[in-house]
């Protein structure tokens, strides 16, 4: 069965501005995809369809699947369980005043017992190198720790499709090595859009690339980012880190 | 690092520094409830026990050991509000007997509300709230507006800067005008963050 499945997927804006226009792939448990594109070709806003986050009204039309159940404001509960959406600016995520209370905050959505609840803070704060991180206050984190908390408030609920929107940018060298080096170490099916190719060629073995609202590639990393012509039409770059997997 | 420090006790790394911010929250806000209802409930013509309470606050304050330039620039800030409801005071027989009590009186309370949040940790209290059963969606909505208060300031201060680099003239008029299309900017982007907030919210299952 299919992790993620996209079939025809349309969405306008309520200004006309149309952000997809018929977009559609599978994807297969245990895959981690990187969807590439410029700034506007509707990353963000497909990413907020495989958390029934859009459309407004879910007409359960059956566009957006997980695990082959069409996302529909009846299963809303069960998809959002399934899927961790971690978003762009993470103060927009981390709404709780303290890290422990921001990662048990899914976990108490999801009506755990208090043990259990507290298991799972600890297991995912050491799970992306925040241990002993509880009682800190999130608005005194650095970026790259709110990042790492923003991500264990969503294993926290332990989702089998991990979607990630630009996680690596805002980060200083280190800080984007060593985000990478942990989301290898995650085992759940993962959706990364992102500028950072380096990200891409290093994590994802699929890449999709997205211009103005469609699928213009869907590939194997290497292969697409190679492509120079490829790139450079749709606002992207060849990466340095290719020139060193295939020196001339 | 992202947020300012709004309060001295705000030390960042958890440290409580004097023995007033030891206390726990829960007696603290019993003990500024019965201060307030104190200073309120006294007959204007009690003077003495105005200032007695008035003692037992300096004291505290002295045991707090916030800095006396940090309280006083907090409660002019307040001032306008106090001196708006006092001030009519002075239109009724009597009236600069009674105008004093009252300024004596609001700010005393101030006083007290502001030891009571310069000495206890916002989330700490919020606790004792959510354990004094007091409706979640104020909890909640309290909560919230802490946490984004730091993000709001933030970006203020960002868009004064940046305003500021490319403010060339020294014209009064001009910077009114600038300051207004920063509050409006501050505005849209606090609703458009608040809609991120919730869905990033709904996106873990807040029901």
């Amino acid at each position: 069965m299919n992790a993620i499945e996209i079939t025809d997927l349309k969405y306008r804006y309520r200004d006309g501005t149309e952000a997809l226009r018929g977009i559609s792939f599978r994807v297969l448990p245990g895959e981690c995809i990187a969807l590439l594109g410029p700034n506007g070709s509707g990353k963000s806003t497909l990413l907020l369809h495989l958390n029934g986050l859009l459309p407004e009204k879910l007409s359960g039309d059956g566009a957006v699947k997980i695990y082959g159940e069409p996302v529909a404001a009846k299963n809303l509960e069960q998809i959002r369980r399934q899927v961790g959406l971690v978003f762009q600016d993470p103060d927009d995520q981390l709404f709780c005043p303290t890290v422990a209370e921001d990662v048990a905050f899914g976990p108490q959505q999801l009506g755990l017992a208090e043990t259990e609840i507290a298991a799972r803070v600890k297991k995912s704060l050491a799970q992306v190198g925040l241990a002993g991180f509880e009682g800190r206050q999130t608005h005194h984190l650095s970026h790259g720790e709110k990042r790492r908390a923003c991500l264990a408030g969503v294993m926290a609920c332990e989702p089998a499709v991990l979607v990630l929107d630009e996680p690596t940018s805002d980060l200083d060298p280190r800080g984007r090595r060593e985000f990478k080096a942990m989301l290898r170490t995650l085992p759940a099916t993962k959706l990364i859009a992102t500028h950072d190719l380096e990200l891409a060629v290093e994590l994802c073995a699929r890449t999709i690339i997205l211009d103005h609202g469609q699928i213009i590639a869907d590939g194997r990393t290497v292969e697409l980012l190679s492509d120079e012509k490829l790139m450079l039409a749709h606002g992207l770059e060849r990466p340095h880190i290719l020139h060193h997997l295939h020196p001339h | 690092m992202g947020g300012h420090h709004l309060h001295p006790h705000d030390h960042g790394d958890g440290h409580k520094h004097s023995p007033l911010e030891r206390w726990p929250a829960g007696g603290k806000l019993a003990g500024a409830l019965i201060l307030v209802l104190t200073i309120v409930l006294l007959p204007r013509s009690a003077v003495t026990g105005l200032l007695i309470v008035g003692a037992v606050i300096a004291g505290l304050l002295a045991v707090s050991q916030i800095p006396l330039w940090h309280l006083v620039k907090r409660l002019l800030l307040l001032e306008p509000l106090v001196l708006g409801v006092a001030g009519l005071m002075w239109f009724q027989p009597g009236g600069g007997k009674i105008f004093a009590v009252v300024m004596l009186k609001a700010n005393l309370c101030l006083l007290t509300t502001l030891l009571l949040s310069n000495t206890t940790p916002f989330t700490e209290l919020l606790r004792v709230l959510q354990r004094l059963w007091v409706p979640w969606i104020f909890v909640t909505t309290l909560t919230l507006m802490h946490r984004y208060l730091f993000v709001l300031a933030d970006e203020a201060e960002r868009m004064r800067r940046a305003r500021a680099s490319r403010t060339f003239t020294r014209g009064r008029r001009w910077q009114w005008l600038a300051l207004a299309s920063v509050v409006g900017q501050l505005f849209v982007r606090a609703s458009e963050r608040a809609e991120r907030i919730y869905n990033a919210m709904c996106a873990r299952g807040w029901k």
